[in-house]
């Protein structure tokens, strides 16, 4: 009689521990334990660098002001990946309602794939450009390459890590990045620009399908040099955990990243909150908390606020080079993609 | 049964050269890697551990992982025993193909899974454009992962439940209906206890395949944090952020839990054959 | 509660697997149904029980039409071959799951449990797994289980089949005793016949599908009806013998023929004896003693209380013997002998005389039907006024050149039975060369003709004709094969080509009895070469013949052609008289009867390839 009962006593054990698993994974859904929802929620899909910026500066200063105009709580549901990444899940059609793309090309490729009406977001202040980056060089301390521009990329040995342009829009920035400054060294010679291009291409040992996800790689320990966002560089700084330095090139290019409002998706209820929210981007005190992050202000006034920016002697930007559709094609596509990617040997 | 005198032999010489040898293999191939995770997660301290833990795309991942692994478990078995008791009973043309249909998704990447699922079910998919007119949009949501595990881990309960199954004789069903038991008496009091060993393989298993799951999570799921992120999600969007702490707590508590799991399967396993 | 089956059939895959069993089993009574395995007495069962549905027939249980009802509404106890003892239970919550399924309440069915436990001897093992248990105790809890709810039937199928042989004695000793005690109406299946005696108030005997005959088993074992009842219940030699006026004659040995076994004259006679029933002697025994020959000791085996003793016997003339069989080429009779083993030595010779024997009943014709699934072929058409004239069984053989698609040929066959109005025909697929596989069916359940149909092409794989496939077949098997030809009609006039020196041959006899049976005349053809007069004893061999025709009550004349050789005298014979059946002996090979002997080429072979009408062969030996 004693074994039936045995193995009875031996399951006690796993169902209580199932039993309590259970309990603890639904306990936040459960009626008891559910405070009063938000009644509003703003789904924000932005590029990867942008997750700390967002969700510990803007968001919760939006909801404080927001709160202090009297309006609903809001809660904001994010998501932050590489651009393209973003911008293929958005297209796939999850569902966010604003979205905050690394370049414009980005958001014309929402277009193309008719998520959001052609050229939306040029209604928006600043054609929809919210902040401002230029792009630097991140060296291992104390520069053991002696590394101080973009040609110096190209030198043999020096191992570089970069995000990849296939997923990552800070990947196509500092491939018009580095062509630029090539040509522009050289009086504008687009051959010179590719040569640069194809010198640092060589080079190239770690691809990152996110600029956030190269500078983990970067900070693994592969390579001497990553191309990045300066306020990647700019934000670890601030919070004392850079464990690099920063080259600033001689000429660079700024990436301006452009907000797109999938205005479909925005429910009646989130409209209002959206709407603000969309205007509370460019305001001052949006404006200064991308700047103590680290972003520069697309007011010039704002960007004293930072004394970590670094100077640029030759500053440009995608206008130069046609914008971002023309850019694309031109350098993206007809230099590195069908150029330098062909002739790229083999590691 | 099993021989209680040791055995003498080939098999009790010198055992300290190929031991240490597979050890040798085995320490940095599965041993140390998983070491690594528990010390990178408690290099912090617990305080820190404990507070990387706390934060609330943690919490929320993990939850929301164990809810989708306990919803995966139960319907699986559900649907995994029906299946099997339907391939192991009736006798139907295409049962052959069917019933190697049922195991595919075990050799399919589950990225190819993931796409599949968007492919058919997502906004822009050839179900889920009809139903996206209808407000029932399962891709990237709760739901959708939930569609993602189940497909992913379905043969698991499968292979769990239907070798069982298949050894059970016609005869002991006949029996039951000649006592007089209906179709579901005699499944409920005659088939289903005899499943009960099965099962509870099975759905640990699914248990801790769903809880691993990622190839198709990252796809269906959209990754959006405290809504759709899962604690393989958390960790790799942590990592890639560079939140290594926060990233291994989790990892840390996911590797305990499948520590768990895989005790059980263990204990269970070895005390049936006992048996 | 008395169980009653009604013409029940049950197929499976085209092939019939009960074939219209009716039978009564009385209310409390112990009936086994005995058969070899494979002969369909479990799928009985389980239609009694309801776990297969019946094609065609009715099923009563105390007078309840339960043709249509489940498992569960027909109120029966099964025990299963294997036992099926649920393994997740006790012995007790095996034994209570009957009631606790009908909700009886757990004291009363503690009540029960005991109750059954002590009744099967298991009293105490209540608590035990079904892996703790042995096969006799196992077996022994499914009774119990199956008896547990009291259904009105208990249904066993092979309940000892898994134990060993002690242990069987014994357990089917309580079996016996406790369906006694309970009078719960049993039926129990099994192979071994020792089993169905000893347990058996009646047996049924199965084969193929069909229930033989229905006995006490001591009747059954003293008096079957049919050969396979006969040679299935226990040992014993089969002689065929000749019928003359009542009696049959074995050699020089006749023995009375009882009234109620129907007989023609010249019919062949099955004598059963059981080896106790056969008396030795090294001294002649008395005249009036049924002597059957003095023969040579072959072998004895010791078993208990018996000495098992085979003899070999000369040959009898026109004495065939069927069992045991004899091994090929041995032209002799075997015959075995139960001697008391009191140590007293067994002569080597001895003299063998029957102390009893057993008529067996006349067989029923069983005819082979080849379908070559031609559309038109006449052996189908035909098929069914033969079997309805002679009173006989069909069984349509189809004949595959591959070994795929045995199901879907044997559907077909069926479906082309069916609509032959072969309602009742049995189903058989085969593969391989169609002459090989007719002369393997043959063997394996032996038939009384063998039914061709002339088409185009003649067999399902074979290119050959039927005639060809007649012709070798003749060759091969001593059973008369009818080729038949032209329209589905039964034969009126019937024209058997005989030969010299062979007065009252198979033929003839073949012939004669199918005229009598179809109501046909006969005519006796002779064939003399041109130019000669037919001798004496052409004349007297056919007086023979005419005298064989009168015995069979059949009416006949005999003619004398001349002619070029054999096969134009027979074909100017058709031409200027209707037959529509020719008879001919098989091929005749040797110097023997070099007459028959046309360009060649065997008379058989001829009248095969040219006559117009239907032909029978009849192989020598076969009638």
């Amino acid at each position: 009689m004693a074994s039936p009962s045995a193995p009875r006593a031996r399951g006690v054990w796993p169902v209580l521990l199932l039993g309590g698993l259970l309990l603890w994974a639904a306990w936040p859904w459960l009626p008891i334990s559910r405070a009063a929802a938000p009644p509003a929620t703003i789904v924000f899909y932005g590029f990867s660098i942008l997750g700390d910026t967002m969700e510990q500066g803007i968001f919760p200063a939006f909801q404080k002001a927001w709160a202090a105009q009297g309006g609903t709580p809001v809660e904001f549901l994010s998501s932050f990946g590489g651009s393209g990444t973003v911008t293929n899940q958005v297209i796939m059609g999850v569902p966010a309602e604003l979205v905050l793309l690394s370049l414009e090309s980005d958001a014309d490729r929402l277009a193309d794939a008719g998520v959001v009406p052609a050229r939306s977001w040029r209604a928006l202040p600043h054609e929809g450009v919210v902040n401002r980056t230029p792009f630097v060089i991140l060296v291992r301390p104390g520069n053991p390459k002696g590394i101080h521009d973009f040609a110096d990329l190209a030198r043999p040995g020096i191992g570089v890590v970069h995000p990849d342009p296939l997923t990552s829009g800070g990947a196509q920035w500092a491939i018009v990045a580095e062509y630029g400054a090539g040509a522009r060294a050289a009086g504008g010679d687009p051959a010179a620009g590719e040569r640069l291009l194809a010198g640092i291409w060589k080079n190239v040992v770690a691809q990152a399908s996110s600029a956030r996800a190269a500078r983990t790689q970067f900070e693994n320990g592969f390579g001497d040099a990553l191309i990045t966002y300066e306020q990647e560089a700019l934000w670890d700084q601030a919070r004392g955990r850079l464990r690099a330095e920063i080259v600033y090139p001689r000429r660079t290019i700024l990436s301006e990243h452009t907000l797109v409002r999938v205005d479909h998706r925005i429910g009646p209820k989130e409209r209002a909150a959206a709407d603000a929210f969309t205007r509370f981007l460019w305001s001052e005190e949006a404006q200064k908390i991308f700047v103590t992050h680290g972003f520069r202000s697309v007011e010039e006034q704002w960007n004293a606020g930072n004394p970590a920016f670094g100077r640029i002697e030759e500053p440009f930007s995608i206008a130069d080079y046609g914008g971002w559709a023309k850019a694309k094609k031109d350098i993206v596509d007809g230099v590195w993609k069908d150029r330098v990617m062909k002739v790229r040997p083999k590691p | 049964m099993s021989a209680t005198v040791p055995i003498a032999g080939p098999r009790a010489v010198r055992p300290l050269v190929p031991v240490t040898l597979l050890l040798a293999v085995l320490l940095p191939l599965i041993l140390m890697p998983l070491a690594a995770v528990f010390v990178f997660a408690f290099r912090g301290g617990l305080p820190a551990f404990g507070k990387a833990l706390a934060s609330p795309d943690a919490q929320f991942a993990l939850r929301f992982s164990l809810l989708i692994a306990f919803a995966t478990a139960a319907v699986n078995a559900i649907l995994g025993t029906f299946t099997a008791y339907v391939l192991s009973r009736y006798r139907f043309p295409g049962e052959r193909p069917l019933g190697i249909l049922v195991n595919l998704p075990v050799a399919i990447p589950t990225v190819v899974v993931g796409t599949s699922l968007l492919l058919l079910w997502g906004p822009i998919g050839l179900l889920g454009k009809l139903l996206e007119p209808l407000g029932f949009q399962p891709m990237f949501a709760p739901a959708g992962v939930l569609l993602a595990h189940l497909f992913v881990t379905f043969p698991y309960m499968l292979g769990a439940v239907k070798p069982v199954l298949d050894e059970i004789e016609a005869t002991y069903e006949e029996a039951a209906y000649t006592i007089g038991a209906s179709r579901w008496q005699t499944f409920r009091w005659v088939i289903l206890p005899t499943l009960r060993g099965g099962l509870f393989t099975g759905a640990l298993l699914t248990f801790a395949h769903s809880l691993g799951e990622f190839g198709a999570t990252v796809l269906v799921s959209g990754n959006l944090r405290l809504r759709t992120q899962t604690a393989p999600l958390y960790i790799f969007a942590q990592f890639e952020a560079g939140n290594v702490a926060g990233a291994n707590a989790v990892a840390a508590v996911l590797a305990a839990l499948s520590f768990v799991i895989f005790f059980f399967l263990l204990r269970y396993t070895t005390n049936r054959r006992e048996a | 509660m008395a169980i009653t089956l009604e013409k029940v059939t049950k197929r499976y895959a085209g092939t019939t697997i009960v074939d219209r069993v009716s039978l009564e089993v009385q209310t409390g009574e112990l009936f086994v149904l005995l058969g070899a395995s494979g002969s369909g007495k479990s799928t009985i069962l389980r239609l009694i029980s309801g776990l297969l549905p019946p094609d065609e027939g009715a099923i009563r249980l105390g007078g309840r039409d339960v043709t249509m009802l489940p498992p569960q509404k027909r109120d029966v106890g099964f025990v299963f071959q294997n036992y099926s003892i649920f393994r997740h239970m006790t012995v007790a919550q095996n034994i209570e799951f009957g009631l606790r399924i009908r909700g009886v309440p757990a004291s009363e069915r503690a009540v029960r449990r005991e109750e059954l436990l002590d009744l099967v001897g298991l009293g105490g093992l209540g608590s035990r797994y079904w892996s703790q248990l042995s096969g006799g105790q196992l077996q022994r809890v499914a009774l119990a289980r199956a008896l547990a709810y009291r259904p009105a039937v208990l249904l066993l199928d092979e309940p000892f089949g898994a134990l060993d042989v002690k242990i069987r004695a014994q357990l089917r000793q309580n079996l016996k005793q406790i369906q006694k005690t309970l009078g719960v109406t049993t039926i129990l299946v099994t192979h071994d016949q020792e089993e169905g005696f000893e347990l058996g108030q009646r047996i049924g005997v199965i084969e193929r599908g069909r229930l033989l005959e229905v006995g006490a088993p001591e009747d059954l074992y003293a008096h079957p009806r049919s050969l396979f009842a006969a040679t299935f219940l226990g040992a014993g030699t089969i002689l065929v013998g000749r019928c003359r006026g009542e009696r049959v004659e074995l050699g020089p040995l006749t023995l009375p023929i009882p009234p109620d076994v129907p007989h023609d004259e010249g019919d062949r006679v099955r004598v059963l004896f059981r080896p106790e029933q056969v008396s030795l002697s090294a001294d002649p025994p008395p005249p009036s003693a049924a002597v059957l020959g003095r023969g040579e000791l072959l072998e004895e085996s010791f078993s208990g209380s018996f000495r098992r003793v085979r003899l070999r016997l000369p040959a009898l003339p026109g004495t065939r013997q069927l069992s045991p069989a004899l091994p090929y080429g041995e032209n002799a009779l075997l015959i075995e002998a139960a001697v008391p083993a009191d140590g007293r030595p067994i002569p080597a010779q001895a003299w063998v005389a029957l102390e009893n024997w057993h008529i067996l009943r006349q067989p029923t014709p069983r005819l082979l039907v080849a379908d070559s699934g031609d559309a038109s072929d006449p052996a189908l058409a035909i098929a069914r006024p033969f079997v309805e004239a002679l009173d006989g069984v069909a069984t349509v053989v189809g004949i595959a050149s591959g070994s795929s698609g045995q199901d879907e040929l044997r559907e077909t066959l069926g479906r082309r039975a069916r609509e032959a109005g072969l309602d009742t025909a049995s189903v058989r697929a085969r593969a391989g060369d169609p002459a090989e596989q007719l002369a393997l069916e043959q063997s394996e359940a032996p038939y009384d003709f063998l039914l061709l149909g002339d088409t185009e092409p003649a067999l399902r794989s074979g290119k050959r004709r039927a005639a060809g496939l007649a012709e070798e077949l003749a060759e091969g098997v001593a059973t008369p094969i009818l080729l038949a030809r032209g329209a589905a009609q039964l034969p009126r006039k019937i024209l058997i080509c005989t030969a010299v020196g062979e007065p009252g041959k198979a033929d003839v006899r073949a012939g004669g009895w199918l005229a009598r049976r179809l109501g046909a005349t006969v005519t006796l053809l002779h064939v003399s070469l041109e130019g000669r007069t037919p001798t004496p004893l052409v004349r007297a061999h056919l007086d023979r013949g005419i005298e064989t025709l009168r015995e069979l009550e059949v009416k006949g004349r005999a003619t004398v052609r001349q002619a070029e050789d054999a096969i134009e005298g027979i074909l100017a014979e058709l031409e200027t008289e209707a037959h529509d059946l020719v008879v001919v002996g098989g091929p005749v090979r040797g110097s023997r009867a070099p007459f028959l002997r046309g360009g060649g080429d065997s008379v058989t072979r001829q009248v095969l390839r040219r006559c117009p009408c239907s032909v029978l062969v009849v192989p020598e030996g076969s009638w």
